[in-house]
């Protein structure tokens, strides 16, 4: 089990007044919610904090965490000290942030406290159908055309035997389906938390998400990308060869075309009944003057056009 | 701590299908119907626009409604910041993805 340094996952030093533990842990939190910050790592970092403040905001657990010592490194390998907490009285309660899924550091020092009377669900006599629960799963734009199996691993709360509230490793393989937009969520029936005194388990929510892709954007079913092209293809028009997430096409492009069109290739966007288009967005390359052959080149077109951009400038 | 595998589960996706009532949708969130009420009035969840006892909800506003708790709980919003996170975050998605590739 590995060390932690609350006090460094929070960026204080240890001796910090207690109303500054509050002030920084709130405005890490808005920085890092994971409904808010879409960077993959910001939920991890969001729990971090959570459990830095959980430990942190309270006086007497944070005289207890201090009096194990400052002798110990982020990372290093820990074993709670006999009796560590001797002479600190907890006064419990529920750590907030986002529920379970603390790490083993915190559970080894605090989590019987989750083990208290007031934890919710936690005893029987009780019936409620189980809580659905939410996650987060990444895929690639091409996952979406062909459908794609992710592994994904939860920390979920479950009542061992004994009836306490424990920390369980769950990895669920899921079926994402073919035709997944950008932002849509996946139910699994049955696979949120179970439910107590013969009532159903809660779902399981999973909010599908691309990963940003190097060619393509995505605009719901629509699919946008930049089609780079001489100037002498957009004048003249030309076919070109597109390679697409269905495979690669000819693609028509019109005399005269002028940078920044859109040409439309019906039905090649995200698969469904009535699937997506995909968009090429046309971007228009200038050959650098890099030759004499190419000097040339603009010279003899700087001498045989009309052509002012600036006209409507009036200089 | 155990770990277990489990098989692929079949998914469903959450469309705009309208399958929930108040009381489904308050039971599946474990959230108060006044303060469901209240997401509805600053427009967080739409409903389908019928008087209050015909109410139904699409399957979307169970995940809407789920995440307007974590912003309440976690950050301490009430319904009127949470409708304006959810805006901005929609405005941010926006503007970002007009930033990507194209």
């Amino acid at each position: 089990m590995e060390y932690k340094d609350y006090y460094k996952v929070l960026g204080l030093e240890r001796d910090v007044a207690q109303d500054e533990i509050k002030r920084t842990y709130r405005k890490l939190a808005r920085k890092f919610h994971p409904d808010v910050n879409k960077e993959p790592a910001a939920e991890a970092r969001f729990k971090e904090i959570g459990e830095a403040y959980a430990v942190l905001k309270e006086v007497e657990k944070r005289a207890a965490y201090d009096h194990l010592g400052q002798g110990w490194q982020p990372g290093q390998d820990f074993q709670a000290p006999e009796n560590w907490d001797a002479g600190f009285e907890f006064s419990g309660g529920e750590p907030n942030g986002s529920g379970g899924g603390f790490s083993d550091f915190f559970e080894t020092l605090f989590g019987r406290l989750h083990q208290g009377g007031s934890t919710p669900r936690g005893q029987t006599a009780f019936r409620a159908r189980g809580e659905d629960h939410h996650a987060k799963v990444l895929i690639d734009i091409s996952d979406s055309f062909k459908g794609a199996e992710r592994s994904i691993s939860l920390r979920v709360p479950d009542i061992d035997e004994t009836g306490h509230i424990r920390l369980r490793d769950r990895t669920l393989k899921v079926q994402v389906p073919k035709g997944i937009m950008d932002g849509q969520h996946v139910r699994l029936k049955g696979q949120g938390a179970p439910g107590l005194g013969g009532m159903p388990a809660g779902d399981l929510y999973l909010e599908v998400q691309f990963k940003p892709d190097k060619f393509y954007r995505a605009d719901g079913r629509n699919l946008y990308m930049k089609l780079p092209v001489t100037p002498w293809e957009a004048a003249l028009g030309a076919s070109v060869q597109l390679s697409t997430p269905q495979g690669p096409i000819m693609l028509k492009i019109p005399a005269g075309s002028a940078q920044g069109r859109e040409l439309r290739i019906k039905g090649r966007g995200i698969p469904a009944a009535e699937p997506g288009n995909l968009y090429a967005v046309l971007n228009i390359v200038l050959p650098l003057a890099n030759t004499d052959k190419a000097k040339k080149a603009y010279e003899d077109m700087a001498r045989g056009l009309a052509f002012d951009p600036r006209a409507e400038l009036g200089a | 701590m155990t770990a277990s595998v489990i098989q692929p589960f079949d998914t469903e996706i959450v469309d705009a299908q309208a399958i929930y009532t108040l009381e489904e949708l308050c039971a599946v969130c474990l959230v108060e119907a006044a303060w469901v009420v209240d997401l509805i009035e600053f427009g967080v969840i739409d409903t389908n626009g019928r008087p209050r006892p015909e109410w139904q909800f699409a399957g979307l506003s169970v995940v809407r409604v789920a995440k307007a708790k974590r912003l309440e709980r976690d950050l301490s919003l009430n319904p009127p910041g949470i409708a304006l996170v959810l805006d901005l975050l929609e405005r941010i998605d926006m503007l970002q993805a007009q930033l990507g590739p194209v």
